[in-house]
């Protein structure tokens, strides 16, 4: 592809990208979180419409773009999706096989055997043993994963295609995984060409053959052969040192890294008084007894791969989400994590912004004013009167102290931008004043001037107090707010950095090398 | 900052007529209400512009009030359509009719007694609804079904009356030219609306109606409130079926399901008035005498009984398409409330609608 570009209303996602991916190769796509790897993935596949001026080429002809889903079949495109795109409730045969159904000739019903035939086919050739006829419900998470690989192989003409893993290994133990990587090799040495977008260097190093580093929409590197290449040199291509002023912006202070944990924030002696919240033994579907402590004033990020279960965490501890077991402990109250207290660590001050603004976060077709005051409506109004004055006294100094635009508190929160919608549902939270502030990815699809207006709230709520705790797979985002980060790994605490933290000791903690080699 | 000055000069512009049209669209159902009588006025002088035409506009619609209200406290809180509202008054009428007539229980036990059966009736649908969750269209069109056949029963098939004169006056004592079950319905209209717009509970139920997620992360007992939605709908039904009993004297429960239509028509229109695109208690009741006023004048025109269910079902599906139509008309945010779990591509569509709309703040912030 060529000179591709693709903008979401005035925010570019990609600018003027180019990728080419030659037969017979295994070529990786790396890059943090947002830099456009995704997108870059659905223009090839025909779910965006790339900006006009690109082209695509495939085996050397130019495609009508949007590619359709007839041209992907005739050229053997196909994409394995980060969350594999199965249907749960349909057996294996139904997943590998839809849209390509073959009739009886007479009947014009669906040959059930010999589609289970061609299903088993293809998965013979990922080495998988799985029941065709089992419901994809009842299938591990490897085996689901491997359900969806299988399905991007069939059809593949000989000698030809091109196959995309978006972080497809992600989910695969370590058997299936070395069977994975040797039949992507296998489909490279047949002719074929393979993307592996991953955020596993080590993979990358070893399994492909060249790797193009993307950085903020851009390519910031072009087709390097991996056997050139180290895993430092590749974690300095993406996140290119600490200097990168990717959270505060517009010369505002940053928080000093230097501080120990135990520290208050600024100008708290006060607050140090106060006791940490306390986190023992949290056991979930993904977490497997992790304990922890916040104090007042802190701001923790807890970070990890998908699947590694930091995600679940925010939920988890605010009693959204029922554990398995494991406590919270919050000014000497201890809450059991077991029932889902989420109304009891409500009223304790326990607040959860969460990751998906639209179906947790706000009420989109309310006002601002009215979305700012919800959590405090049973505290602030009285039982037969809400209260006008102080309602609007709240929005206004919210908007005001966010920089939210328009600056209407009467305006419905959906004709806001995604920018400012973020910053409603932030605001919404800190003005609760809460203890404990647990937030999923803070910061996610919004511009640097909106990051850096949250940012500075939350150091702010920091500062007056609250134990913040921020779950965020942006290593740069982490590192320029957090006083110490969690890297959890397969449900456990796998490192806790602390002291001096730039984006790459996270990113190599993340990726499981020794924190200690890159600190240095 | 001169790009500031003129966007601003454009949303103030822009503001300036937004208010126009919303005052417009707040009071264009009273609007088309006033050209219809006018209409009417005119095309049959000294019949529809009398007291008389008026007394029965105001004066019949005592147990669709009831019922639309009732109906009104679970769509609220999201409950897509409650279809055994009509049922329960049913019931409940035809219970009090048949103890007090037929068993000669006395007049405070029946009504009790009439009133508790339609508690139970919203508890039940609140227990399957809101405890099982069961769909509600499945639970109350079978409630639905169920509880008409139920009075039919009790009323071994014909209709009931003989109901003491006296008992009637509950509902029919004139104030003002017409039956006090008008002020009734008012009076609730008024007390529902107030909850609604000036207290805590009534925030919290709007919120459950716009989005039930985020309302449960906030602290607010969810379940208990769309419960309590139920509970309260059957208790108006209940009160409702009272109060009709006793203006007729009676009942006839094959008549009950006629009523759900007119209710479901009127709630929808309602939500057109007074506070545009949120259904809401005063513009119930404003499209409850609309479209009374609306069948009253094609009767006296001299159209026939068959009008009335032709102008309803006609009303519910032209407001239901006005709402929609106008409700598409702002540039939101696409949202994909529906958007299946198995769908691959839902996460970017989201960070789509995140990253296109970041653009509009950023250039306003520039600028």
């Amino acid at each position: 592809m060529h000179e591709i570009s693709k903008t979401f209303g005035a925010s570019r996602a990609l600018n003027g990208v180019c990728l080419e991916v030659a037969r017979g190769e295994v070529h990786a796509l790396v890059g943090q979180n947002g830099c456009g790897k995704s997108t870059l993935v659905k223009i090839l596949c025909g779910y965006h419409r790339p900006d006009r001026g690109g082209s695509v080429l495939l085996d050397g002809e130019p495609v009508v773009l949007p590619i359709t889903p007839a041209a992907m079949r005739r050229h053997g495109v196909s994409v394995v999706h980060q969350d594999l795109g199965l249907i749960p409730s349909f057996t294996v045969t139904e997943n590998i096989r839809l849209g390509r159904f073959r009739a009886r000739r007479l009947s014009r019903a669906i040959d059930w055997r010999s589609e289970e035939e061609l299903a088993k086919a293809s998965l013979a050739l990922l080495g998988a043993s799985i029941d065709p006829s089992a419901e994809v419900d009842s299938l591990s998470a490897f085996a689901r994963a491997e359900v969806a690989i299988a399905r991007a192989l069939q059809g593949r003409p000989k000698g030809g295609g091109l196959v995309m893993l978006d972080e497809a290994s992600g989910t695969l133990p370590q058997e299936p995984r070395l069977h994975f990587h040797l039949l992507i090799r296998g489909i490279a040495l047949d002719g074929g060409a393979v993307l592996l977008v991953s955020h596993q260097l080590q993979e990358v190093l070893q399994h492909a053959d060249r790797v193009t580093v993307m950085r903020e929409g851009e390519v910031a590197a072009a087709g390097l052969r991996t056997s050139e290449l180290c895993e430092q040199d590749l974690l300095a291509l993406i996140a290119p040192g600490a200097s990168r002023p990717s959270t505060s912006g517009g010369g505002r202070p940053r928080r000093r890294h230097h501080q120990t944990p135990n520290a208050p924030a600024e100008g708290g002696a006060d607050l140090g008084a106060g006791p940490s919240v306390t986190v023992d033994r949290l056991i979930s579907d993904t977490l497997r007894g992790i304990s922890f402590t916040i104090e007042p004033g802190a701001l923790v990020g807890v970070t990890g791969r998908p699947g590694s279960g930091f995600e679940e965490l925010p939920h988890l501890l605010a009693g959204a989400k029922r554990a398995q077991a494991g406590t919270l402990t919050l000014e000497g109250v201890t809450y059991e994590l077991k029932r889902g207290p989420l109304r009891a660590l409500r009223r304790a001050s326990v607040a959860l912004v969460p990751q998906a603004r639209a179906a947790e976060g706000l009420a989109l077709s309310e006002s601002v004013l009215e979305n700012l005051t919800l959590p405090l409506l049973s505290s602030r109004g009285r039982a037969l009167f809400t209260g006008a004055r102080w309602r609007r006294r709240l929005a206004e100094s919210v908007i005001e102290a966010l920089h939210v635009h328009p600056a209407d508190p009467n305006a419905p929160v959906k004709t806001l931008s995604g920018g400012n919608q973020q910053k409603v549902l932030v605001g919404k939270w800190l003005s609760a004043q809460p203890k404990l502030l647990l937030a999923h990815e803070i910061s996610e699809g919004v511009d640097a001037c909106a990051k850096a207006d949250i940012c500075a709230a939350l150091q702010q709520a920091a500062a007056s107090g609250c134990a913040v705790l921020l779950a965020s797979i942006d290593a740069a985002e982490l590192a320029g707010l957090c006083d110490r980060v969690l890297v959890l790994r397969d449900g456990l605490i796998g490192c806790e950095l602390s002291g001096h933290l730039r984006p790459e000791r996270i990113l190599a903690a993340l990726e499981g090398a020794q924190a200690e080699q890159v600190a240095a | 900052m001169s790009t500031v000055s003129e966007s601003r000069d454009v949303m103030a512009s822009h503001a300036g007529w937004a208010g126009v049209l919303s005052v417009l669209q707040r009071f264009a159902v009273i609007g088309v209400w006033g050209t219809i009588i006018a209409l009417y006025s005119a095309l049959e002088p000294g019949t529809f512009d009398t007291s008389g035409t008026f007394q029965t506009i105001f004066g019949s619609q005592a147990a669709l009030v009831f019922l639309a209200l009732a109906f009104l406290c679970t769509v609220l809180v999201g409950e897509f359509v409650d279809l055994s509202v009509a049922s329960i008054l049913g019931l409940c009428a035809t219970l009090l009719a048949v103890l007090n007539v037929t068993d000669h229980v006395s007049l405070p036990l029946s009504c009790l007694i009439a009133v508790g059966a339609g508690a139970a009736a919203g508890a039940l649908n609140g227990l399957l609804v809101v405890c099982l969750s069961i769909n509600t269209i499945v639970v109350t069109l079978g409630m639905s079904t169920l509880l008409s056949g139920l009075a039919l029963a009790i009323s071994n098939l014909t209709p009931i009356s003989g109901m003491s004169a006296s008992f009637g006056r509950i509902a029919l004592t004139r104030l003002a030219g017409l039956p006090i079950s008008f002020f009734y319905g008012i009076a609730l209209a008024l007390v529902f609306a107030y909850i609604l717009g000036a207290t805590p509970l009534g925030r919290h139920i709007r919120f459950i109606g716009a989005n039930r997620e985020v309302s449960r992360l906030a602290g607010v007992s969810v379940n208990r409130i769309r419960f309590g939605a139920f509970l309260c709908a059957g208790v108006l039904c209940g009160v409702g079926g009272v109060i009709v009993a006793a203006g007729l004297g009676g009942f006839d429960p094959s008549t009950s399901t006629t009523y759900l239509l007119p209710t479901v028509s009127a709630v929808f229109l309602g939500s057109a008035a007074i506070s545009p695109g949120r259904f809401n208690p005063l513009g119930t009741i404003v499209a409850v005498y609309f479209l009374a006023t609306g069948i009253v004048g094609l009767e006296e025109l001299g159209l026939a009984g068959w009008i009335s269910d032709v102008f309803y079902g006609a009303a519910l599906i032209l407001t239901v398409t006005l709402t929609t139509l106008l409700g598409r008309r702002p540039k939101a945010a696409p949202l994909r409330r529906g958007a299946k779990a198995s769908d691959p591509l839902r996460h970017f569509d989201e960070a789509e609608a995140g990253l296109g709309a970041t653009g509009g703040a950023e250039t306003g912030e520039r600028g």
